[in-house]
């Protein structure tokens, strides 16, 4: 069986890179959390990295958005067009076609009814968390979008339900690969919503110490309400943390950083799972 | 009545890298839209907009500079 070497989240937010001068010191902070998970990942030496993201309805519109969906791509956008507002060069990530594409296969066979896309572009979801862990642009990057943002939402049950699926999917490929794992997003903010910029750390805090505390299926049990109300609109990213959560359950996890940090508008945690 | 028309406009704009303060009828006529859509989009009316069921990533994303953070 192939190995997980490494699995990880962080929030994800325009502002980290979209306006740098921005809460300095909170900043700092928050960025040499990023670079201790960048140099965990390199030292795990994976192969490829799946990771769980969720599209901000620019691939995915009103008239065909799916619940879940695999990128299997040769490239990925990360970013294109928004990389002039991002302040990150335009570029291409390599994708993981065939490992994409068995996925999505085994999926399907499994009951998991995946959505498939060959061509994705992608703003902050995957293209700022890249531009700090993985600047070379090498690794290669199989996506795995869940609807976070336009409900109805497929439930974070369901997002466990499916970590759990690629923990096995994992666990049937040849033994030479070392699969990372990642997730971004989260944690609480209001956007696009008439409060928006409030964050919640009180509640942050309780998703990072439960994560610490080897206890993430108990974010599977959250609901929809729950969620927006404790979390806001934007905490609803969570489920990309509870599939990486349910792909390695049980493990505790170390929080590399938490800012909330209000000129990003978002709660910022990034946490690195001791496997 | 459906937003989906609503949410349409907006994300042709966002698709398009748009960011704006407003989106008058001269932009709107191949959209069905109500009349409190069209001047909820010619004011930049961002309660109105979350009310009428625009989804809140495209409100964010088109009117950015009209939010106060």
């Amino acid at each position: 069986m192939a190995t997980i070497v490494a699995a990880c989240m962080t929030s994800h937010a325009p502002n980290m890179t979209a306006t740098p001068a921005a809460a300095p010191a909170q900043r700092k902070r928050f960025l040499a959390g990023l670079e201790e998970m960048r140099r965990r990942l390199v030292a795990a030496r994976p192969d490829l990295v799946v990771m769980f993201v969720n599209d901000h309805v620019q691939n995915f519109f009103y008239d065909n958005l799916p619940a879940y969906c695999v990128g299997v791509g040769d490239k990925h956008w990360a970013p294109r067009g928004a990389a002039g507002f991002l302040k990150i060069p335009e570029r291409q990530v390599p994708g993981a076609s065939d490992w994409g594409k068995a996925l999505l296969a085994t999926g399907l066979e499994a009951g998991f009814d995946l959505a498939v896309s060959h061509d994705l572009e992608f703003w902050d979801d995957v293209s700022v968390p890249a531009h700090f862990l993985m600047p070379e642009g090498t690794l290669p990057i199989v996506p795995v979008l869940t609807n976070c943002v336009a409900p109805p939402l497929p439930t974070p049950k369901r997002s466990w339900a499916l970590g759990g699926f690629v923990r096995r999917f994992i666990e049937g490929r040849p033994a030479h690969e070392r699969i990372a794992l990642l997730a971004t997003g989260g944690i609480s903010h209001w956007i696009g919503v008439p409060n928006t910029g409030h964050i919640n750390p009180e509640w942050d805090r309780w998703v990072l110490d439960t994560i610490a505390e080897g206890q993430g299926e108990e974010l599977a049990a959250l609901t929809w309400s729950q969620i927006e109300r404790d979390g806001g609109n934007g905490g609803q990213e969570i489920r990309n943390w509870i599939s990486v959560l349910a792909a390695v359950p049980g493990v505790k996890g170390e929080i590399l950083t938490y800012e909330p940090v209000k000129e990003w508008l978002t709660g910022c945690g990034a946490v690195w799972m001791q496997l | 009545m459906s937003d989906y028309q609503l949410n349409r406009v907006l994300y042709e704009k966002a698709r398009a890298h748009k960011m704006v303060d407003s989106i008058g009828p001269d932009e709107l006529a191949d959209y069905e839209l109500t009349a409190e859509e069209r001047a909820a989009l010619a004011e930049g009316d961002l309660e109105a907009l979350f009310r009428l069921g625009a989804n809140p990533y495209l409100i964010r994303r088109v009117f950015r500079h009209k939010f106060a953070v």
